[in-house]
């Protein structure tokens, strides 16, 4: 079993209060169900809530389309509106291109949450990639490979509601951001 | 119809090989080719409504962004492809829809940026907070602490005198004239970087002081006009102040002015504010590097309010500064 030092940078949204060991075994779990790269696998399973989850590897455009559709699909049948749909869609483009980026290839994952009052979408990007040494900066505005204009992984922090990167260096990231429901 | 052919290489390298060229394209021969591209792509999604069409596009829009395209230079794109949409009279209810559910992809990348730029100017004006704050606890700690410690030394010099011959007495008479001069130069700091006239009466009250303060001390003429209306929030009150001091600064400074004209203007919805000076001006395109620092200062306290800022200069006829800040937002 691989074992990660986590760095967070959270925006804790009081709300959210599902539990991290969970999250952290399942990033594991992941990890484990797909480390393959070839195109087109997608892996859906069933979650704790009933609910599915898919994995998609991401080592091409056609894993990328295939990873935006699902995010989407997902946004769309929880009720999500159009507008919210698309911000899951680009922070998908966003955390996959980071991954095209760093790691060449890597995996996204994407599973739909609820808490007590709201469902949402989370979706984690992860690759085992040479990782990032300062995760606070990553996710900071001007740690930009297009020079400060609000994309990449500080584009993403601002268009999901929460916001969270662990990496070690030699071992990869993962990026995991949700948006919730509009109530 | 007659659409570029486009291809699209797979992989990380096709990836990458893919924004390469929309770069290429885009700094060449935009917006021209932009708009073909987006022309293209658009027809790809209304004829397959892919998801692979709606990544192209966000990545369209997202290379744009890069290369410095503004948000209503892309809606002029979308508006052109509309018109063609209906020239070719393909534009039912349904296409319309396909199409502008396109274009919000393409928003995608501009909503980041926008959201970008907010979280910006938040923390630009938090910092202004802070370094205010900081400004005032140095202020405040220069006149209660410095002026205490002065007066005492004021006390002890003039009991020291007291028990000299008349002769001896006039030197010390001359340390105090000294200490005198150091009190007043440390109060006038202490009042310019921290003034409590703000506070308690209001930004044209402060300007009319500064101006005073600053006619007596660089021997310019200095006058404000403006109407003494209701009170405007703290914030746009102490950025106002100290955009024009350090106009002021600047005119004085490097202009060599002889007189500074300033007004104030309060509407319900804004504040405007302009500094007129007589100066010898400079190149707006090329502002000289030592006022370069104090220009940006004043641009940054205005762009986290949101406002806007005005430069009329060159070279031999003055320079003027105005700024516009609007209320309530």
């Amino acid at each position: 079993m691989r074992r990660y030092h986590y760095i967070r940078i959270r925006r804790i949204d009081t709300e959210a209060r599902y539990s991290r060991d969970e999250q952290t075994k399942r990033d594991r779990t992941c990890f484990s169900c797909c480390e393959m790269r070839s195109s087109g696998a997608i892996m859906k399973s069933v979650g704790s809530n009933n609910e599915q989850e898919v994995c998609v590897p991401v080592a091409s455009d056609n894993d990328l389309m295939t990873a935006r559709r699902e995010g989407r699909e997902m946004a769309r049948q929880l009720g999500f509106s159009a507008c919210e749909g698309t911000l899951v869609a680009t922070a998908i483009s966003e955390l996959t291109r980071n991954i095209f980026t760093y790691a060449r290839h890597g995996k996204i994952h994407i599973r739909p949450i609820s808490n007590s009052t709201r469902r949402g979408i989370t979706v984690v990007a992860s690759d085992l990639g040479p990782g990032i040494a300062d995760t606070r900066l990553a996710a900071q505005a001007g740690y930009s490979t297009c020079g400060g204009r609000g994309l990449g992984l500080p584009g993403v922090r601002r268009i999901m509601d929460e916001f969270d990167i662990s990496s070690r260096p030699g071992r990869g990231t993962t990026v995991t951001a949700t948006k919730w429901k509009r109530p | 119809m007659n659409a570029p052919t486009l291809e699209w290489a797979v992989g990380p390298d096709g990836f990458h090989g893919e924004c390469a060229t929309v770069s290429a394209v885009a700094m060449k021969d935009a917006p021209d080719m932009l708009a073909e591209r987006y022309w293209a792509i658009l027809q790809e999604y209304l004829a397959y409504s892919s998801e692979a069409s709606l990544s192209r596009g966000y990545e369209l829009a997202r290379q744009a962004l890069v290369d410095d395209c503004g948000v209503l230079e892309f809606a002029e794109i979308h508006h052109g492809a509309l018109r063609r949409l209906s020239a070719e009279a393909c534009s039912d209810g349904r296409t319309l829809g396909a199409a502008s559910d396109f274009f919000a992809e393409c928003l995608s990348p501009f909503e980041m940026s926008h959201r970008g730029a907010q979280e910006g100017a938040r923390a630009l004006r938090h910092l202004n907070e802070v370094l205010e704050g900081e400004l005032r606890r140095i202020a405040q700690t220069l006149h209660d602490e410095a002026g205490q410690l002065l007066a005492s030394v004021h006390i002890a010099v003039a009991d020291a005198a007291s028990d000299l011959p008349p002769k001896e007495r006039g030197r010390f008479e001359k340390v105090a004239g000294m200490l005198t001069e150091v009190e007043t130069g440390l109060r006038n700091l202490s009042h310019e970087w921290h003034p409590t006239i703000l506070d308690d009466l209001g930004l044209l009250p402060a300007l009319e002081f500064l101006a005073q303060k600053v006619a007596k001390r660089a021997g310019v003429d200095v006058s404000v006009r403006g109407d003494s209306g209701a009170r405007l929030p703290a914030a746009v009150e102490t950025a106002l102040y100290r955009i024009v001091q350090e106009a002021l600064n600047n005119a004085i400074r490097h202009a060599a002015a002889r007189s500074v004209r300033i007004e104030l203007q309060c509407t319900p919805y804004t504040v405007k504010c302009s500094v007129c000076d007589d100066g010898r001006g400079f190149d707006a395109n090329r502002p000289p590097h030592t006022q370069g620092l104090g220009l940006i200062g004043i641009r940054e306290r205005v762009s986290a309010l949101g406002g806007s800022l005005r430069l009329v200069t060159e070279p031999l006829n003055g320079t003027t500064i105005q700024t516009e800040i609007p209320l309530g937002g």
